[in-house]
């Protein structure tokens, strides 16, 4: 099986590597095949090439640069997300994917259009919290963190449910989007290591994977940690933070 | 009269405060409150020396006062650390006369990141020491480069800028302006290649573009060149030209030799910027390496303490900063004689509850690896995740004990083993673990 951690150097700000890593370990565990391949600006990539592509979160102003060089993905990338390949894009990476993004002096750059949703930035506060999410068709919450200063519109189909944390914006208590087995999300950070059902859910995805022996019992610490943080963010909610 | 009155007040509430241990930051809030312009409002003395940066602010600051007074300059500075502008408010109230003239040769300011602009509104620095810019408590900070846009509102342009040139993030205040520039030569203790999980230094802050390091001091300071803009080190005026950690000594300039107390690259950087600031200021050199040799901090970041018959020391890191953590598990590994290190996380952040622990991945725990570290212990709330990061490091499993509670893993050290212990952790964990010694 072929991982893909796309911008690696670049994309990679609150420790988003360890997504990559942790989607190989549980494939390893389960005696998969794995090979990880990391790429970055200007590399030679075939997108079709493999099972899982990650992408994770970076500054204002690599987001700017990668948006630059993530042009020439555009048709492939919009072909994968339709054939139902499983990508995950955390933090302000899946802005890329949308109309434009919109920087803290006003100028607009052209994203991808893969999607119609517009994020627009600003400079004055960094928004930041915990977060407690619900995702459709599972009864498990998945925990994380968000650190931004964007503001999404337009996401017709949104990923989470937010019980606790930052919406896309203040209009809407939803965050994230789907498609098929695309997931962007602003969470930050290891939100696979951090969130084993939600790692399982999704490596059951991959094409080829054999998902009878993916189980929480390869995961002890992931998921003993999982309840932790899942009981100290739940006894804030209706708390003054 | 209202400044009369406003610095009076200040002065009433801070020796209140003093005399029931409460916080410096109250009566410079109440004083703001009565006269908001109050600090624009008193006479400053010729110099105002202001230090800011992620890591070493409050070491930095303690350093120079040290070397001032001991050179018979009187100062005023904020020991307490209360770095935003009540504390920084209380601190030139609290020493300035009734008529609002402040009474020392020099006010020295330690000012946090994020809220110098609004400090130096009033107070503008006659110099401005930046350390460095680092990934540090993110989930406030946003990250190095927000960080980077709050600082440059704080600098104005009649402000002498005192900068890290070793820092490629932080030199880039200093474009287009007259600089005093100091950092280290290349270094025995320096690595060819980064040696660290993450690469902060592998983009230009200016052009974006790939850049190349000639040699790493740690993580993204050291030497580096864009390969394309041509944004490069600067020369530095005081330099670091030899270090040797092992023998714990430092030399700067080529010939003033400093012992030292700490042997870590953060505290020879602490003591090089406090050196470069009271050289500016014009003591010696010779007299500022003498009394900055074996200088013990009086700041609490390290601790001895002895445990049975064993002895230790605890190295106040910070959580959320990774390059703390590095830095003070390459002190560890540096123990010869052989160590046990155990990692405290039980409370993520000292000042506002976050369950965040994405930081944890951006240390180098590998490290550890090293077979001067005996025995690893992992401890505190959020033990999982640190079991689940060391799962992901190439430790040896027998290495590492897993005890949840810091009570039991403070009795689990409590044994005949000689090994020196180092306790890692942060401000808001390390009170748990000393009382129950």
């Amino acid at each position: 099986m072929k991982l893909l951690h796309l911008y690696h150097d670049i994309m990679n700000l609150y420790g988003d590597y360890a997504n990559i890593v942790a989607m190989e370990s549980l494939l390893k565990k389960s005696g998969h095949d794995v090979e990880v391949c990391k790429r970055s600006l200007g590399d030679d990539v075939k997108l079709s090439d493999y099972d899982f592509i990650y992408i994770g979160s970076g500054t204002e102003r690599n987001q700017k640069v990668v948006l630059k060089d993530i042009m020439r993905f555009g048709d492939d990338l919009r072909k994968c997300i339709d054939s139902g390949k499983v990508i995950l894009m955390t933090g302000n990476s899946f802005e890329m994917l949308g109309k434009s993004v919109t920087d803290s002096s006003g100028k607009a750059f052209e994203g991808l259009g893969i999607f119609t949703f517009t994020a627009v930035e600003q400079n004055k506060t960094r928004q930041t919290g915990d977060a407690i999410f619900t995702m459709e068709g599972s009864d498990k919450k998945l925990v994380g963190f968000i650190n931004k200063c964007s503001s999404i519109s337009g996401i017709e189909a949104p990923l989470f449910g937010v019980e606790m944390g930052l919406p896309d914006n203040d209009n809407v208590s939803t965050e994230g989007i789907r498609k098929n087995n695309f997931f962007g999300t602003h969470l930050t950070g290891p939100v696979l290591m951090k969130n084993p059902y939600f790692l399982i859910y999704m490596a059951s995805l991959i094409p080829g994977a054999d998902s009878s022996r993916f189980s929480a019992d390869l995961l002890p610490h992931e998921t003993a940690g999982y309840e932790v943080t899942l009981s100290e963010l739940t006894k804030r909610i209706g708390e003054k933070i | 009269m209202k400044k009369f009155f406003t610095i009076l007040i200040c002065k009433f509430l801070r020796f209140i405060g003093g005399l029931v241990g409460k916080g410096s930051s109250l009566p410079g809030q109440v004083a703001l409150k009565m006269c908001p312009d109050i600090l624009s409002r008193v006479e400053l003395p010729e110099y105002i020396i202001a230090v800011t940066g992620s890591n070493g602010k409050t070491s930095t600051v303690e350093m120079i006062a040290h070397i001032l007074t001991e050179n018979g300059k009187t100062v005023a500075w904020n020991k307490e650390g209360s770095n935003q502008i009540e504390g920084v408010t209380t601190l030139v109230l609290g020493n300035s006369s009734l008529g609002g003239k402040v009474k020392k040769d020099i006010l020295l300011i330690e000012s946090d990141e994020r809220f110098a602009k609004y400090t130096f509104k009033y107070i503008k620095p006659t110099h401005y020491v930046i350390t460095n810019l680092y990934r540090d408590q993110l989930t406030r900070n946003g990250h190095p480069e927000w960080v980077f846009d709050a600082l440059k509102d704080s600098i104005y342009p009649e402000t002498q800028l005192i900068l890290n040139a070793d820092d490629p993030l932080v030199s880039l205040f200093g474009e287009g302006r007259d600089v005093i520039w100091f950092g280290a030569d290349k270094l025995s203790s320096d690595t060819k290649e980064l040696d660290s999980v993450y690469n902060d230094g592998a983009y230009c802050p200016k052009c974006k573009s790939p850049m190349t390091y000639t040699t790493h001091h740690y993580n993204h300071i050291g030497h580096y060149e864009c390969t394309s803009c041509g944004y490069k080190r600067h020369d530095t005026k005081y330099t670091i030209t030899s270090v040797d950690l092992d023998e714990g000594e430092m030399v700067i300039d080529g010939s003033n030799k400093i012992t030292l107390a700490l042997r870590s690259l953060y505290n020879i950087y602490n003591i090089l910027a406090a050196y470069t600031v009271a050289s500016i200021v014009g003591i010696d050199g010779k007299k500022i390496a003498s009394d900055m040799s074996d200088y013990v901090m009086k700041n609490g970041r390290v601790i001895t303490f002895e445990i049975g018959s064993r002895q230790g020391t605890m190295l106040t890191s910070k959580h959320e900063n990774s390059i703390s953590y590095d830095q003070s598990i390459r002190l560890a590994c540096a123990e010869k004689n052989g160590c046990d290190v155990m990692f405290i996380v039980d409370a993520v952040s000292r000042k506002y509850f976050t369950s965040d622990v994405s930081w944890l991945w951006d240390i180098d725990f590998e490290m550890l690896k090293s077979e001067n570290v005996h025995e690893i212990i992992l401890s505190g709330t959020y033990y999982n995740d640190l079991a689940v990061r060391f799962e992901h490091t190439d430790i040896p499993e027998d290495k590492i004990k897993i005890i949840p509670e810091i009570e039991k893993a403070c009795h689990y050290l409590d044994s005949d083993r000689k090994e020196y212990i180092y306790v890692i952790t942060c401000f808001s964990d390390k009170g748990k673990f000393l009382a129950l010694l």
